[in-house]
């Protein structure tokens, strides 16, 4: 019965943590509900004792009522944390029209590029006989935009 | 004891309403900040009984030990209920005194109040995850406060990632039923010794990254500045000053009192990890430019002398880790508050803050330096003397290159508004004053360390 939870609760979380690496927010999300479902999985083979379920009176020995409760009380935390997460999506969605993360990295990264530019004008205002504008700008961006975008 | 309902009841019932009602106007933003000062009255009280006549237990439902939820507050526990309230308490006057952007933010912060209360205060593992995804969710809204793109990019960054560390945290908490047969925390403590090794450094160690995720310590801190650098001076500040207390808190919970064993073994990493956090938060800070980006990275710095303490250990090493993490996040909260405005006093205030992050009499930074400068001297450690004093080099260059660019040029800039360079005033004065007059925190902090049981080697 333990491998047989081990192998479901492994299958799950690896399925969870290949749609993690995916450049699609709502892959993403998905990946995290099963990593979820992983978790209350594992909550539910930890139970100490297995047999009838937990109402009185029972007959024969009860499996542990604890681990039931348990599970679905994190059940009820994933679920809103997942109603959250899909606003989110829609909030960024409204923002980029967008919810590949490929697209979203290169907006962020011409954001954080115009405001270092900003930056590096203030400071070259502030301080004149400081530090040209080329030694100022790579400390911060590693990868250029176009590089960025696939 | 009724007393340790009460500010949780408090506000409880404050969030329930607040949420109904709209934020941004005044009269609601008053009931908000009674409702909070009347739990850090009640929670006052509390400490008074705990420092008193010891650690106060209720029994859920009346139900007997080890079948009822427990709440059970020791002076552990007490200390960061209070520190993280005020530091709430401050960053909602903050907001009220400038202008409220959102509706939800009153409400949003009672959430995180109660959140924060509930862990500090309960005796029961399970609840401590209920009450830790409470406060979370709070913070994964309030990450948005503020509403530009950036925001919402970086606050997916964030769910997910902490996300994550919460499912660890579970699988951890799953995991210790299993082996103790237990949800009570006293009850795990008594039992875990019994427990194989395997299991239970395995145990360990999830339960260390699910909260080093949260703390942002060096290897898991990847979304901490992504987060503080978009986002709003007071929701910066409840960030490092309120929520980091839930990784220290649980640090020193989970690996003080119920893994004493394998934080043991376990101290030659965390020391690594440490340095590691100290000297890369330090030089990511003196090279980053806007003020959130460097004291973000300043966050993850801070949080690897805690974990030094942690690593040494014994009561000296526990005292030292509490009075660091308390002291830090009074700074981090004047810093974040401060560093946004402009003038003078603004500037004095803030300076205050960057003196006691380097750890420069008479400030109150000084002490936690002091206290970890003995931990490891006595220790004998010459590398952790070292890295102190570079990381508080590092420290010192970051902190008043930020002073200079904030401070110094004239610029744009949030213009001063008297109200808000009263209250960061305040804070000023309240950590020159730990400075001046440690004795109360010393104590404090060493009672907190007490409540661990000794090592047995």
């Amino acid at each position: 019965m333990i491998l047989a939870f081990s192998i479901a609760v492994a299958v799950l979380f690896g399925a969870g943590s290949y749609l993690l690496l995916k450049r699609d927010l709502i892959r993403l999300i998905v990946g995290m509900v099963l990593i979820g479902n992983a978790a209350n999985l594992f909550i539910m083979a930890t139970a100490l004792r297995r047999g009838e379920a937990p109402v009185l009176p029972a007959d024969g020995p009860m499996s542990d009522p604890m681990v039931q409760s348990m599970t679905l009380t994190a059940i009820v935390i994933s679920f809103s944390t997942t109603a959250l997460m899909l606003a989110l999506v829609y909030r960024v969605y409204g923002a980029h029209s967008t919810v590949s993360i490929d697209d979203l990295a290169f907006a962020e990264e011409s954001e954080s590029q115009a405001e270092e530019a900003d930056d590096a004008a203030d400071f070259l205002d502030s301080w004149s006989t400081r530090l040209p504008d080329s030694d100022l700008a790579p400390l911060t961006t590693s990868a250029s935009p176009t590089e960025a975008r696939p | 004891m009724i007393l340790i309902a009460l500010p949780i009841l408090l506000l409880w019932a404050g969030a329930v309403i607040l949420a109904m009602l709209d934020g941004t106007r005044k009269p609601v933003v008053l009931f908000a900040i009674a409702i909070l000062t009347s739990a850090i009255v009640a929670t006052g009280f509390l400490a008074h009984e705990v420092l008193t006549e010891g650690t106060q237990e209720m029994l859920l439902g009346g139900w007997p030990q080890g079948i009822s939820i427990a709440m059970r507050v020791d002076a552990l526990g007490i200390v960061f209920a209070l520190v993280s309230l005020l530091v709430l308490l401050a960053a909602l006057v903050y907001e009220a005194l400038g202008h409220i952007g959102a509706r939800i933010f009153p409400a949003l912060v009672m959430f995180m109040a109660l959140g924060l209360t509930g862990i500090f205060f309960t005796g029961d593992a399970f609840n401590f995850y209920v009450f830790f995804e409470i406060s979370m969710i709070s913070a994964y809204v309030m990450a948005n406060y503020g509403e530009t793109p950036r925001q919402f990019r970086a606050a997916f960054i964030f769910i997910v990632v902490n996300l994550l560390g919460s499912v660890f945290f579970l699988i951890g908490i799953a995991a210790i039923y299993h082996t103790t047969g237990w949800l009570d925390m006293v009850l795990i403590r008594e039992q875990m010794p019994l427990v194989a090794e395997n299991p239970a450094i395995l145990t360990a160690t999830i339960i260390f990254v699910a909260f080093s995720i949260k703390l942002g310590l060096f290897p898991f801190h990847f979304w901490l500045p992504a987060v503080y650098t978009g986002t709003r001076p007071a929701v910066a500040a409840i960030f490092s000053g309120a929520l980091a207390n839930i990784g220290t808190y649980g640090l020193l919970r989970f690996g003080a009192d119920i893994f004493p064993r394998e934080l043991e073994q376990g101290a030659p990493v965390l020391m690594i990890l440490a340095s590691a956090s100290i000297i890369y938060g330090g030089v990511q800070a003196v090279s980053r430019h806007t003020p959130n980006e460097v004291l973000a990275y300043s966050s993850i710095g801070q949080v690897g002398y805690v974990l030094i303490a942690l690593a040494i250990g014994g009561e000296a090493g526990y005292a030292a880790a509490v009075l660091y993490a308390v002291i830090n996040a009074a700074n981090k909260t004047l810093l974040f508050l401060s560093v946004n405005l402009r003038g003078k006093a603004i500037g004095i205030a803030y300076a205050v803050g960057a003196f006691s992050v380097a750890g420069i009499p008479p400030v109150g930074g000084f002490l936690g330096k002091l206290g970890l400068f003995q931990l490891v001297t006595e220790k004998g450690d010459w590398w952790f003397v070292i890295l102190i004093f570079v990381g508080g080099a590092l420290s010192f260059v970051y902190m008043f290159e930020l002073f200079r660019r904030r401070f110094w040029v004239p610029g744009d800039g949030e213009a001063v508004f008297v109200p808000a360079s009263v209250l960061v005033g305040v804070l000023a004065v309240l950590i020159i004053a730990i400075g001046l007059w440690p004795e109360p925190l010393l104590q404090l902090s060493e009672h907190a360390a007490r409540v661990f049981p000794e090592r047995v080697p």
